[in-house]
Parts: C-alpha cells; structure tokens; sequence
C-alpha cells in the first residue's frame, strides 16, 4: 500500500523506461572498453550519454516535480546516444525517448478534476480529437 | 474533502505523443542525415561472437599487428591477432554472421557496393586468408614477460586482395559505407 502510495506520487513508469535506456545505451561503450582501451575514442561520449540518462530517471524518482525538464532533456540525450554508444542498439534510444516523453507529459491535478465527472476517465480520451 | 485537496498523478496524453513524435521525428532527422553523408562515428561490431569479413580489396596505412587472447561467442579467451590500420579504403566490402534458429541458419549480411573509407580500425582476428603486399615491414621481438608484447609486426603500407578474415571484434572511429545494404536471409549449411 504504501509503494503504491509512493508509486502514484511520481512518474514511476516513465522513470523506470528511463533507467532501462540509460543502462542499454551504456551497455555498448562498457563492453567496449572492457575488452580494449581506446583513448580519445569517441566511445567515450556514449558513457557520459548512457551515465547522464540512467542519473536523469532515478532523479525522476525523487524529483518528481522537476519531471518536464528532465523528460525533455532524456529525449534530447537519448537521440544523441546514437553518436559514440549507437542508442543500444537504437533498442535504448526508442526507449529513451518514450520514457522522456511520458516524464514530460506527467502532472500532478487535484483527485476532485477527474473525480467529479466519475466516467469522464474513459470517454475523455476518444473525446479528445484536436 | 473539507478543504484538503487530494492530488492524482495523471500523464497528458497530448503532451505525451507530441514530446513522443517530436523525439522520434529528431531521430530519424539524425539518422537520415548519417545515410545521407553515410558516415557512422565509433562503431564497434563486438559480443555477437565470430563473423566473416571479405573483400576484393584493402587499401591501408600505418599498420600494425599484435598477437592477444581474446574473448569469442564460445569461449573466453581464444588466440587472436590484432589488426590496427590507421586509415583504409576497402573495395567490395562483405560483413556478414551465420546464426543458427531453430533448425535453420539465417545469414545477416552488410554489403557496401562502393569503396568503405575507414580510420581508427581495430580488427581482432582468428584467421586471415589473403593476398598481401606490405611496405616497410618489420617484425620485432621484444623481451617482456607479457606474452602479447614480445612479437609485434608494422608497416607502413597494407595492400590485402581477396581476403577472408574470421573475425571476433571489430571497431572503427568512423566508417563511411556509401551504397550499404543489409540482408538477411535463410542458408543451406551443414
């Protein structure tokens, strides 16, 4: 109950595709740097991308109110990732900028908004056309 | 109720697809433009085991090559050698890697129909079958307890013709692979 609690106080969702990207996205510089040592290879980028999208999403655990920000600059990350760390394989990026995405889109509204119309939930979306 | 506001966490779906398409269209945006220049920066080809390179022919400068044990799809440490080119031109370049699902072999296959510019090039190497010509060679002993170091082989040029490398590791700082395409498709192999 209480992980839910906490769960529903934050973008847990968003936060946790977040990591999931950063660590893809650090998957290949590390594998290459485990296995040979390039100096000044542009392979270095790609750590500093994978390191900063894995920091973005846990500081989205407990910053949820500084979640637009982050979310705008995780998609911004993740695309760059695709220079020096190849995105994971793209695999991170994708996920990268879906978590971005629903950081950015997440909000905290007073419960009465949507509980004062009780079916407005479902029917709002579909009603939503530009 | 009385005065206490409960809040919900909610997500703005029209924020959500908007920040959504806007970072898949500055994707593709990025990736268009690689094909477009068709230059790839620091591509390493490693963990997916050994793979086959072949080519009609290789073009390089600054070589230099050292014996090491390396990792390989099947074991840890395997003998291989290590190619460093500094900067290359291949002609007729085949990537490709044979996997086996089910009971099927599928062959991905990288072709590029124009010459491969590359630098930076780190090829580790169980097997090299091609026709070489090299320009100042030298081959060096050197006393060292690290076994990797006591034999090592430059030159200054490398011309290598039909050539077939069984390959563990690749990495290139840039690669420019006009006219790329990639395959995949089904094998008889026994």
């Amino acid at each position: 109950m209480v992980f839910k609690k906490w769960r529903h106080t934050r973008p847990f969702f968003g936060a946790i595709l977040t990591v999931l990207s950063g660590l893809m996205i650090l998957w290949v510089p590390l594998n290459l740097y485990l296995s040979t040592f390039l100096p000044g290879s542009v392979a270095v980028i790609g750590l500093l991308f994978g390191g900063l999208i894995t920091l973005m999403g846990l500081m989205s655990f407990f910053l949820p109110s500084a979640s637009k920000a982050l979310g705008i600059i995780v998609i911004f990350l993740s695309i760059l990732s695709v220079i020096g760390a190849l995105g994971g394989f793209l695999f991170g990026t994708v996920f990268g900028i879906i978590g971005g995405a629903l950081l950015t889109a997440w909000r905290m509204v007073p419960a009465e908004e949507s509980a004062g119309t009780p079916s407005s939930d479902v029917p709002a979306q579909p009603a939503k056309t530009g | 109720m009385n005065g206490a506001v409960i809040m919900e966490s909610k997500t703005n779906k029209k924020v959500f697809w908007g920040a959504l398409s806007a970072g898949l269209l500055a994707l593709g945006i990025l990736l268009v433009s690689f094909g477009l220049s068709g230059v790839a920066y620091a591509v390493p080809i490693a963990g997916v085991g050994d793979f086959y390179v072949e080519f009609d022919k290789l073009e390089g400068e600054g070589y230099k090559f050292y014996p090491k044990l390396g990792e390989t799809s099947n074991s840890d440490a395997t003998p291989q050698g290590t190619n460093i080119i500094e900067k290359l031109t291949i002609d007729n370049l085949q990537l490709y890697k044979d996997f086996q699902v089910g009971g099927e072999w599928i062959r991905v296959k990288i072709q590029a129909s124009k010459p491969v510019q590359i630098s930076g090039l780190q090829h580790d190497a169980g097997l090299i079958e091609a026709n070489a010509k090299f320009q100042n060679l030298a081959l060096a002993e050197n006393n060292s307890t690290d076994w990797t170091k006591q034999f090592q082989q430059t030159s200054s040029t490398i011309i290598l013709e039909n050539a077939k490398l069984k390959t563990h590791y690749l990495f290139q700082e840039t690669i420019n692979m006009a006219g790329m395409k990639l395959t995949v498709e089904k094998i008889d192999k026994k």
